[in-house]
Order: structure tokens, then sequence, then C-alpha cells
């Protein structure tokens, strides 16, 4: 009998530990309702989502998708805007705030879930990765380079202007070729 | 009573290979629901009432596990809820877990119906000529469960009988089974080499051995098997039209009644029932027999 009391007690421990693991919030306590004010001395960054290039292959986006509500008229999901940078802030911070304000969805795999040690956005106003074709997904550009590395490994300054884009192509037809060389630099 | 399982294997064979499949890749929440009526009703009438019930709660808890996990760990759709650690639960991801479990539970109840009706000596008569080595261990693998229930049970009496595992403890008794289910894993392995062995020594597989069997091709399965076919070929061409296309996310498709669309449900929903139907049948007609002696 005093090994079923300790089992039970086992047991009582467990969900206790799991039930103070839970966060449970409403819509509205997730959602920022405010943000960092723009003062004038702050420093600040630029972001921008864009999903354009879903325009030129609708026929390849996945036949649930095809409405205004997850690809705007024009692509764009979030026109540049600017929010302010806190210290040590990463493009992954930026973007989290960003979605949290402007109540736009995002779904990501956490830095410790992956190979690369880093944040990955699978999908942003429910589009995924390979919605639109097998070489579709989210890429980032900042200040017009793609950096080729994860979105929580890059550290941003002063002025910085972050462009969200969704391909269709591997990046090829958002501007961005990926080349031999820095494949291997990659891999290194 | 367990009239369905008469007709022919070949009828049985191809009626269960349809369904499960239809089952398994329509993901419509109407046709899963009509399978699992179909599946469920037809499972009682070949059990009795107290391991049927006994099923039905096993189950029940079965589908509240899986209907409870995909929400947790799928975060696509529209409409959320609320926040979990920071990841929106939401209705589609809920709707999306109650139908795949749904559909998990219609297939194990189709599938314990087939246990029950396809006996491995029908297996054996429709593949044993064909693939006779892949049918001997598809039979054995579709047999390996109900027998290695059966041995832990014997184990498990022949250890009480000499006094062991009698403690009241609830720990004590699942440690004990624990061993009981390690004798029993060596012994299903020794089991298996056994029959394979013993199958060869009485020249299964070989040139020139017959076989008798008892399965006759009558005009009831004549007809059954045309009106299953024309059933499947009605439901796959309603198929190719895209009658049965569903999506869950981002949004759940919004479905539109109309008077057209009854007998193309119905059609699904006959074929679903069709065994439970024939059970019942036979079953009224045993009783009308009854009352007129």
């Amino acid at each position: 009998m005093r090994k079923d009391l300790l089992v039970l007690a086992f047991i009582a421990l467990l969900i206790a530990v799991i039930v103070n693991g839970t966060k449970i919030q409403s819509v509205e306590e997730y959602y920022l309702t405010h943000i960092d004010d723009i003062t004038e001395d702050a420093e600040t960054v630029f972001i921008s989502i864009d999903a354009g290039a879903v325009l030129d292959n609708w026929d390849k986006l996945d036949p649930a998708l095809r409405d205004e509500k997850y690809v705007p008229e024009d692509g764009v999901i979030l026109e540049k805007t600017e929010y302010v940078l806190r210290p040590n802030d990463t493009v992954f911070d930026i973007l989290l705030r960003t979605v949290r304000h402007n109540k736009i969805h995002m779904e990501y795999q956490g830095a410790d879930e992956n190979v690369f040690g880093s944040v990955y956005i699978q999908g942003i106003n429910h589009l995924y990765e390979f919605s639109c074709g097998p070489l579709s997904g989210w890429m980032y550009s900042v200040n017009g380079e793609y950096p080729e590395y994860g979105v929580s490994r890059y550290v941003l300054e002063d002025g910085d202007e972050i462009e969200f884009k969704y391909t269709c192509d591997l990046g090829r037809d958002i501007g961005h070729e990926f080349t031999r060389e820095e494949g291997r630099k990659i891999q290194r | 009573m367990k009239s369905f399982a008469d007709y022919h294997p070949l009828v049985l064979f191809v009626y269960y290979l349809a369904v499960v499949s239809l089952t398994v890749f329509l993901l419509h929440p109407a046709i899963i629901i009509f399978s699992l009526l179909g599946a469920v009703v037809f499972f009682a009438f070949l059990v009795p009432v107290r391991p049927f019930s006994r099923d039905i709660v096993f189950y029940f808890f079965v589908f509240l596990l899986v209907a409870i996990t995909n929400p947790i760990f799928v975060h696509k759709g529209e409409t959320i809820l609320f926040f979990l650690n920071d990841n929106p639960v939401t209705f589609e991801a809920i709707v999306y877990g109650i139908v795949v479990a749904a559909m998990l539970v219609a297939v194990i109840f189709w599938s314990k119906a087939y246990s029950i009706l396809m006996t491995s000596d029908k297996f054996m008569y429709l593949f044993g000529k064909a693939i006779p080595k892949l049918s001997l261990v598809m039979s054995m693998a579709l047999r390996f469960i109900p027998e290695f229930k059966a041995q832990i049970k014997k184990v498990n009496r022949a250890q009480k009988s000499i006094g062991l595992y009698t403690s009241d403890s609830i720990t004590d008794r699942m440690l004990s089974s624990l061993r009981t289910f390690n004798s029993v894993l060596a012994w299903s392995f020794e089991h298996a080499i056994h029959q394979a062995d013993a199958m060869k020594a009485r020249g299964y597989g070989l040139k020139g051995r017959t076989n008798f069997f008892l399965f006759r091709w009558k005009r009831r399965d004549v007809t059954m098997f045309i009106s299953i076919s024309l059933l499947i070929v009605a439901i796959f061409w309603l198929i190719h039209r895209g009658v049965f296309a569903y999506n869950y996310y981002p949004a759940l498709t919004a479905v539109e009644w109309s008077l057209e669309q009854l007998p193309q449900f119905a059609i699904v929903f006959l074929f679903m029932i069709l065994p439970a139907l024939i059970e019942l049948k036979e079953n009224l007609l045993w009783i009308y027999l009854k009352s007129t002696i």
C-alpha cells in the first residue's frame, strides 16, 4: 500500500509541474495593444511583410488560400512600419512584436527544435512554407541583402530595413540568386 | 449472428478494402460520421453487449486523446480561441482533431469486425495460391494480437494459481503484469517460428499441393458483389467531381446544404451502413420465423 501512495504522490507532482508550466492567455491578452513609443533619441528599424510573389504564381497556390484575406490584392500584408529597436534585438524579436501589435497570424519553429539553432518562420498570415509550390516559403532581407541565416541570429542596428517576402521559387522571384558559393559558405 | 460473414471471402475483402480506404482518404466530416456509425453498429451486431460496451468506453478515451493532441501541436487555423504558452489554440485544429480521431476509431472498429469475419482460413483461401509466403505472414500477423492476449491470460492464471501476484497494491500488480508481458513476448517469437516450421513440414506452398475449402460462389454473392461494385464506382465518380472535397485549414469549408447533395451523401451512407443493414434484416427475419413457430 505504501508503494501505491508513493506512485500517487509522484503522479500528483507531475500534474502540478505540467499545470504550473502552462500559461493560458485570451486573444486580447496576447496581442499587444501598446508598443514602445518612438521618441527622438530612440533607435528604430523598419519592417514590411509582402506576399506579392504569390500573385504571379496564383495557379500554384493552395486552393484553400485563394482569398483576399490571405493574399491581399497588392500582396502587401504589412506596409513599411517603424518600430523601436531595443538593445540586442534580433530580426525575430522585431517580427514577433510587429505581428503581435498588428494582430497578424504567425507560426514559427523554435530555435531549439531544428538543426540550424535559429527560429524558423513557418507561416505568416496563414501562408505557410510549401503553400505555393515545393519551392515556396518566407525569406527575409535586411537593407536589401539576404543574410542566409536564421532570423533569431541576426542582431539589428539603428535604421535597418527588414523586408519579409514570400517566395514561390527559392528566392529567385524576389531578387535573390542562391549561388553555389553561398551554399558552400553555409556548409562550412 | 454473423450473416454478413456468410458471403464469399472475395466480396468481404473487396468491401473492407473499399470502406477502409474511403474512410482514410476522404476526410469529409459527414463521411467520417457515416463510417463511424456504420462500423460501430455493425460491430454491435457481432459481439455480446458486455465486451461491446467495454470497447466503446476504451475507444472513447482513445478518441479523446487523439482529439486533444491535435490542437496542442497544430496551430494552423483562423479562429483563435486562446493562447497556450504563446501558441494559438484554434477552432479549426480542434475540429480537425475530432474528425481524425473519429476516423481512427472508425478504422479500428472496421478492423475489429474484419478480424471476426475474415478468419485466417478465408484469407488463405484468397491469397494462399497467389502469394503463399506473404499471406502466411499476413495471417500470422493478424492473429498475433488475439493470440497474445489469450496467452497472457493463460500465464497470468497459472501464476495466480501457484500463489504469485496476489498483492493488493496496484503498483505491484502492474509490475507483475509487466513480467508476464516479457515472458509472453519471448513465447510469441518462438511460437511464430514453430508455426512457420509446422506449415513448411506439411508442404505449404509446394507445387501440386491441394486445399479443401467450403467457399462456393453463390447467386447472392453475385448480386452482393455487383451492388458493392456499383456503389464504389458511384462514389469514385462523385470524388472525381469534387463533391467530397473539404478543407480544414486555414478556415473550414462552408457547407451549403442543398437537395441535390442528399442523394450523393445517401450513396455513401448506404455503402457504409450496408453490413449493419444485412445483420439487421437477418435478425428481424429470425425473430419473425421464431414467432411463427
